[in-house]
């Protein structure tokens, strides 16, 4: 099994190098007292003692009491479990946990007696797993456990993942509020492993579906944690290769299954959404349910009306969950009726100053990628975000004036909002008396009615005039002549005033910078009545307390 | 066409009447006869027969022998060579390279590892076929070449005096004067007068011409004395070409005397025509004439002329005065000049380069990623449309704002401290001229002030204290940083502020010392903070103070622009980095000083930007929390839209937060959302209620500080306040925009909001507030209605179109295969070098291995030369021997023989 960063084997064979290992902790210890080197000691003997024979078996339960005592003498404690464990694994490996048929009474009792012993080793274990110090050594004597159990337990030659234990790790590790051992047993082996992270997607999903409603919103987090912290969704049978255990012979075997792994981790989400989301957690959930969450499930069909529950929910709620929608879409082709109606609804005066923004301008632009769609939809949308624009932060103008460039090329019969002549005179005539009222509906909740293609952008030639001159630069690409094929909108979307600010404060001061030639007489006072001098905007409208 | 070459040939001969029938006797006498003819023929054959060796030599010509590469149509027909499709002449061309090697390559092998030897100059030596009259010629005819090369038109001396290939001795022509001694044995004293100077460089042909002269002369030179010999035929040739030369040589100098004295009389002519027309000259001969007539001593005299002369010099020129100018002249041209600049600030405000290298490298907007098309000028038209022209109208103009006051703080009265020190402040005022243009001013500190000397001078003043009567030192040490102008600053009254910062400039002037330049930029920085720094701890009374400094700063910013920006520009980014959304007192006053001392309608300024942008951001992204930000956020939408009084530049940021103000401060929440604005929910307690009995007042900053807490009464004049202030800032900002081109949709939502106030606040509102709100309402909805009127369908594209794309090749007219039309001129000139390169590269190494070929070839003819000779000699050698050889033993046998005989002889 190469990879595995605890290989219990090489512990139990090389004693001698164990034996070194003791000499440097103890060593390192030496200063901490002469009691604990005793102990140590102690400690030491003892193990050799049961490894030599088994009338020395009784020293296990020693080991276990010493161990037991974490919490006064937490040093002493550990040394003890990595003794035990070794012990165990060692034992396990020379079948002497195994129950044969020919066996005597005697030795029948003594299996028993020893399986009870560890039994009650993992107690002691898992027990250790809610103090800080010892958790994570711990969690790697445990998996070693695990992993000594799973080959040597029974009598049959093919392996058997020992679920209950692993159950038992990780309910521990679920109720522990411990968030750097949760990190440690998914980073090195949830991740690492294709069968630790299979059958942990089963017991949580146990966990939850056993526990149900009674579980408080701390276990509920943790698990979403925890589920969000697996990764990496394998694609095909063949990347599940990484076994912690050595892999199951049969074929056909669940492990080697890739739908089998997506049930299971597909019933883990499952019955965590079941029990219901803050407010957060769903946020969270949507952010990251095309990347990381989708791609578990086999069915992710099942995500639907959680999904769109939550894009019809509105709000930034909706935003998080239109990446979601459209993955549905693109992967499950699910249908979605009036997707652009909803689409366009979501264009609310909050949106240009969402922190979602440019995430949802990338999938607009997505979106409304097709050439195939109605001019007069993408006209809609051209039209009322840059009555949105009139309101927006600068970041959120530049954005969007090169994606209407795009459009623009995209969309030919558009270009008329930018340019449209009249023809004839009656019509001049009747512009002329009456002038032009805007016939864009900005109420109108169907992109189709909203008669956005016989309007103008008057908005975005107000904005050329915007006060920072990037963005009056930016504004005027509609004006000018078309001869870019596109720009690349993912250059405009990442802005905000703190980069704009931090672009101009970057530029050095080389060139001297134009001063006002006059002096103005008054700042903050009123000028004296009787000259020419006007008061200046500021003066007039605030009080700085002089007559 | 007989078939074998012979055959050929013989036919060829005869075609060209080489060969022939046998011609009889006749004939051929008669053909002998006829000379000419017969010389013709004799060409004619000639020629003939070298066609035909050509054409019967294969190896003759190379030739393209599968022929053109490429058929080719042309209206260029072929000439020469290549019509008969010759491409070159391999044996010509070999014949002639050996040729040349065997003149050079073979002579310099010949001569390699040799030193020295004999070059021979000599003609027709080696040339047996040459006569002696031909020698004679050809001599005569290099003799005339020589002469010709040479010969300066200019020369006097040089014309033949040195005969050809001139005698020489031990590689130098042997001429009798070129020996050092002759020139020894010259005696100056001898010469006649008048050549003096020529003696020293003279040419030695001029002293050997000299001496000729002499000799004629018949007074000699010592070495004449000698004893007098027959003169030889080259002697007597001698002196007649001398003599010739001397009258040449008397007829140039008698020629140059001439010139002399006309040029002399030229110059001596001004001073006759003076003499002839002027009287005037009479007294300055009187008054310089008695220096001399007193017998003053030459070098007093000297030395007056040269004080005098030195006096004149320096003397100014005269200059025509400057006029003095009318009124109305001055007011034209203070008045041209506000023009000019007022037209620089259009073109910045457009953003356009002004053409003087300020603002010169204006940084390139847009991001990287805009490099499409070019955007950012606007053509005249569009300019119109946005009305930016009226800019000039709403400009105070030139006598509104007292032009001349260029930086008057010297007149402002404020500044003065009271009316005791006014000479004192006279004084440094005129220190404090900014204007380096300004000739007084100059005068006026040059040489005369040293920092020194001007703290002397304020010692002297008030010689028993530093202090004047408010207690204000006359000097300082100049504040370099903020800590150090808290410490400095200390004990004065904040309102004598502005007076220790004056002092503080006139002490520290430019002017005075090098090292004040840059102690007086730091003060300027220093003082920004400082202002910020006091705004935050301001006092109602501090204003005119505050307003005294910003007005130094901005003094200060025209000699120091770049400190005065950094200055700012590090306050902003201080301002941004650490709390961009809570602003204090401090960052108002420097944002509005910005405001003043800057111009804010520039497209892109270095400060303004960057000051714009971050009210921006407060007033886009501060949800108020309490009265106190929308105070601030109030102020700043006045500051911003002061900013963009000119420019008339469109702030989104201001729309939104003014709006919000309204609708937070509302009685209650409108029931319809009022436009695409993004509201906030308010915070608790700031709706107003039952605030009409509330005197309408203005804002002011103690308004602005957060968490206050104020009395319910005082709570509610505020929100008056805020509310009339926020709907006079959008009825402003409605009058500024008015011409925006989307005004309707942008202030839709403030009709509707200001509406909403007067509906259902009506109640809680005081009754001058409301009818301020239905002005606000009503000019609102005017303009409005204007707008609509006033709208038109956009027209942004009457580009010219744009050409499509044409894909029909390009044809050549005169196509040549064998040219290159590479329409990449650079890539075309580069395969043109490349491909000259190889050529010269190839046919370098040809050249070279060709010469390897010649040399081996010539070493091994030399080789098998020397070989031969040297066989030819042992076989000589041998031969001697074998033959001297044959001669002993023949002598041998036969003294063998005779002894034999001899012996036989006897025995018989």
């Amino acid at each position: 099994m190469p990879g595995a960063t605890v290989d219990a084997g090489d512990k139990s064979t090389s004693k001698r190098k164990r034996q070194e290992n003791g000499d440097q902790s103890k060593k390192r210890r030496k200063s901490t007292g002469d009691e604990e080197i005793e102990r140590q000691s102690q400690i030491q003997t003892l193990e050799s003692q049961i490894l030599e024979s088994k009338k020395h078996y009784n020293n296990i339960a020693t080991l276990i009491g010493y161990s037991e005592k974490q919490i006064q003498e937490p040093v002493t404690a550990l040394a003890a479990a990595e003794s035990l464990c070794r012990v165990f694994v060692q034992l396990l490996a020379l079948g002497s946990l195994v129950r044969r048929k020919d066996m005597s009474e005697k030795d029948a009792t003594i299996v028993l007696w020893l399986r009870e012993r560890l039994a009650e080793y993992k107690t002691v274990l898992l027990s250790m797993f809610q103090s800080k110090s010892l958790a994570l050594k711990a969690l790697l004597l445990a998996m070693a456990v695990l992993k000594g159990e799973a080959l040597h337990l029974d009598d049959r030659d093919e392996p058997t993942f020992p679920r209950s234990f692993l159950y038992d790790i990780v309910n521990t590790i679920i109720m522990s509020p411990d968030g750097q051992l949760r990190e440690e047993f998914s980073d090195k082996f949830v991740d690492e492993y294709d069968d630790i992270r299979f059958y942990t997607f089963q017991a949580i999903g146990d966990f939850l579906t056993q526990h149900g409603q009674s579980i408080d919103e701390g276990v509920r987090n943790r698990v979403f944690e925890m589920l969000l912290s697996i990764e990496d969704a394998p694609t095909s049978n063949s990347e599940l290769e990484d076994f912690f255990i050595d892999p199951p012979k049969k074929k056909k075997h669940p492990l080697y299954s890739l739908s089998q792994h997506k049930k299971q981790a597909q019933e883990a989400w499952l019955s965590l959404i079941r029990l219901g989301l803050s407010k957060d957690q769903r946020k969270k959930v949507l952010e990251v349910m095309a990347t990381s969450i989708a791609p578990w499930f086999s069915k992710p069909e099942l995500l639907m009306d959680f999904l769109t529950d939550c894009y019809d929910a509105g709000g930034s709620a909706s935003l998080l969950a239109l990446s979601g929608v459209f993955y549905l879409i693109r992967e499950r082709n699910l249908d979605y009726p009036s997707f652009y109606a909803k689409l366009y609804s979501l264009l609310d005066a909050d949106m240009l100053h969402s922190k979602h923004r440019s995430r949802f301008f990338r999938l607009l632009d997505t979106f409304l990628g097709s050439s195939h769609l109605p001019a007069v939809l993408v006209a809609s949308f051209i039209k009322r975000l840059s009555r949105l624009a009139l309101n927006a932060p600068p970041s959120a103008i530049v954005a969007i004036v090169p994606w209407f460039y795009n459009l623009f090329k995209k969309h030919p019969l558009c270009t008329f909002m930018m340019h449209r002549e009249m023809r004839t005179k009656e019509e001049k005539d009747l512009i002329e008396s009456e002038g032009l009222a805007d016939p864009f509906l900005p109420d109108e909740q169907d992109p189709m009615e909203t008669h956005a293609i016989d309007s103008c952008l008057w908005e975005i030639v107000q904005l050329q005039s915007h006060y920072h001159p990037n963005v009056a630069t930016i504004a005027k690409i509609i004006s000018e002549q078309f001869t870019k094929q596109a720009y690349s909108v993912e250059d405009f979307l990442d802005h905000s005033y703190g980069s704009l600010l931090e672009a101009e404060m970057t530029k050095n001061i080389k060139k001297a910078p134009v001063v006002e030639f006059t002096i103005p007489k008054h700042i903050f006072t009123k000028a004296q009545s009787g000259t020419e001098e006007n008061d200046s905007l500021l003066v007039s409208l605030w009080d700085f307390g002089s007559s | 066409m007989p078939g074998s070459q012979l055959k050929r040939l013989k036919a060829s001969l005869k075609d060209q009447g080489i060969i022939g029938p046998q011609q009889s006797k006749k004939q051929r006498r008669k053909n002998a006869q006829d000379q000419k003819a017969n010389s013709d023929k004799r060409l004619q054959r000639s020629e003939a027969l070298e066609s035909i060796r050509e054409q019967f030599n294969p190896f003759q010509f190379k030739t393209n022998a599968r022929g053109p590469k490429f058929e080719v149509t042309t209206n260029r027909p072929l000439t020469g060579n290549a019509a008969k499709g010759i491409n070159g002449r391999p044996g010509l061309a070999k014949s002639v390279g050996e040729q040349r090697r065997r003149e050079t390559l073979l002579v310099e092998m010949q001569r390699r590892n040799k030193v020295g030897g004999i070059v021979d100059r000599r003609f027709g030596e080696s040339d047996p076929t040459m006569t002696l009259e031909d020698k004679m010629m050809e001599r005569f005819a290099r003799e005339q070449q020589r002469s010709h090369k040479k010969s300066g038109i200019f020369d006097l001396e040089d014309d033949d005096d040195e005969p050809i290939e001139g005698l020489t001795h031990g590689g130098k022509a042997l001429t009798f004067d070129q020996n050092a001694a002759l020139k020894d044995d010259f005696d100056d004293e001898d010469l006649p007068s008048g050549e003096e100077s020529e003696d020293d460089g003279m040419h030695p042909d001029r002293k050997r011409l000299k001496r000729l002269r002499l000799t004629d002369a018949g007074e000699g030179p010592p070495e004449d004395e000698q004893p007098d010999r027959k003169k030889s035929k080259k002697d007597i040739y001698e002196e007649i070409i001398a003599k010739s030369k001397l009258h040449k040589y008397e007829r140039q100098a008698a020629k140059e005397d001439d010139n002399d004295l006309r040029m002399e009389l030229d110059q001596e002519l001004p001073e006759l025509q003076d003499l002839l027309f002027s009287r005037k000259k009479p007294e300055a001969k009187g008054a310089e004439s008695p220096v001399i007539i007193a017998g003053v001593d030459k070098v007093t005299l000297d030395k007056d002329y040269d004080v005098r002369v030195k006096k004149l010099a320096m003397d100014k020129r005269a200059a025509p005065t400057e006029r003095t100018k009318t009124e109305e002249e001055k007011a034209e041209e203070a008045s041209k000049r506000l023009k000019e600049l007022e037209e620089k600030r259009l073109r910045r405000m457009r953003g356009e380069d002004v053409s003087e290298d300020e603002e010169e490298e204006k940084p390139k907007r847009g991001k990287a990623d805009t490099a499409g098309p070019d955007v950012e000028i606007l053509d005249a038209t569009d300019v119109d449309e946005f009305g930016l022209g009226k800019g000039i109208r709403l400009r105070p103009t030139a006598t509104e704002l007292g032009f001349d006051d260029e930086d008057d703080f010297e007149i402002d009265d404020d500044l003065v401290a009271s009316g005791s020190e006014l000479e004192f402040d006279e004084d440094d005022d005129m220190e404090e001229y900014e204007d380096d243009s300004d000739p007084e001013d100059d005068e006026f500190t040059k040489g005369l002030l040293s920092e020194v000397e001007s703290k002397n001078r304020v010692f002297q003043a008030n010689p028993s204290s530093g202090d004047d009567k408010d207690g204000i030192p006359y000097t300082f040490d100049c504040p370099e940083t903020h800590v150090d102008m808290i410490r400095v600053f200390q004990g004065i009254d904040m309102t004598k502020l502005p007076v220790a910062v004056q002092r503080i400039r006139a002490v520290y002037h430019p002017k005075l010392d090098s090292r004040n330049k840059e102690r007086l930029g730091n003060f300027s920085q220093a003082l920004i903070q400082h202002v910020a720094f006091l705004g935050d701890r301001f006092e109602p009374h501090w204003f005119p103070t505050l307003e005294a400094l910003c007005r130094h700063i901005h003094s200060l910013a025209k000699t120091f622009p770049i400190e005065v920006s950094k200055g700012y520009r590090a306050h902003i980014e201080e301002m941004e980095r650490e709390r961009p959304l809570a602003l204090t007192v401090g960052d108002l006053i420097l944002l509005t000083a910005v405001g003043t001392a800057f111009p804010t309608s520039d497209h892109f300024h270095q400060v303004v930007t960057p000051a714009m942008l971050a009210i921006g951001r407060f007033l886009g992204q501060k949800i108020p929390k309490e009265l106190a930000d929308y105070a601030m956020g109030t102020y700043l939408s006045i500051l911003a839209l002061q900013y963009q009084q000119l420019s008339k530049r469109y702030v989104p940021e201001l729309m939104n937060f003014s709006l919000n103000t309204l609708c937070s401060l509302a009685h209650e929440k409108p029931k319809e959302a009022i436009g695409l604005v993004p509201l906030h929910e308010p915070p608790a307690g700031v709706r107003v209620k039952g605030a009409n009995k509330t005197t309408l007042r203005k804002l002011n900053c103690p308004d602005c500080q957060p968490g206050r807490s104020l009395s319910p009464e005082d709570e509610d004049s505020l929100k008056v306040a805020l509310i009339s202030t926020a709907a006079t800032v959008l009825k402003t900002a409605a009058e500024t925009w008015h011409t925006m081109p989307a005004f309707y949709e942008t202030f839709q939502p403030a009709v509707r909001a200001v509406q909403h106030l007067t509906t259902t606040s009506k109640s809680h509102l005081p009754a001058a507030l409301l009818s301020k709100l239905a002005d606000t309402a009503t000019a609102l909805s005017r303009l409005l209605q204007l707008a609509h009127i006033s709208r038109r369908p956009l027209e942004l594209h009457h580009h010219k179109p744009l050409a499509i794309k044409s894909v029909i090749p390009k044809f050549e007219d005169s196509f040549d295969p064998n040219k290159h039309y590479d329409p990449d001129r650079e890539r075309a000139e580069m395969a043109k070098l490349r491909n000259e390169h190889k050529k010269e590269r190839k046919g370098a190494m040809r050249e070279l291995r060709k010469d390897a070929a010649f040399m081996a070839r010539e070493n091994l003819r030399v080789k098998k030369e020397k070989d031969a000779a040297y066989e030819k000699k042992y076989k000589r050698l041998v031969a001697e021997i074998q033959g001297e050889e044959g001669h002993a033993a023949n002598q041998y046998a036969r003294e063998k023989e005779q002894r034999k005989k001899k012996r036989e002889n006897a025995r018989r």
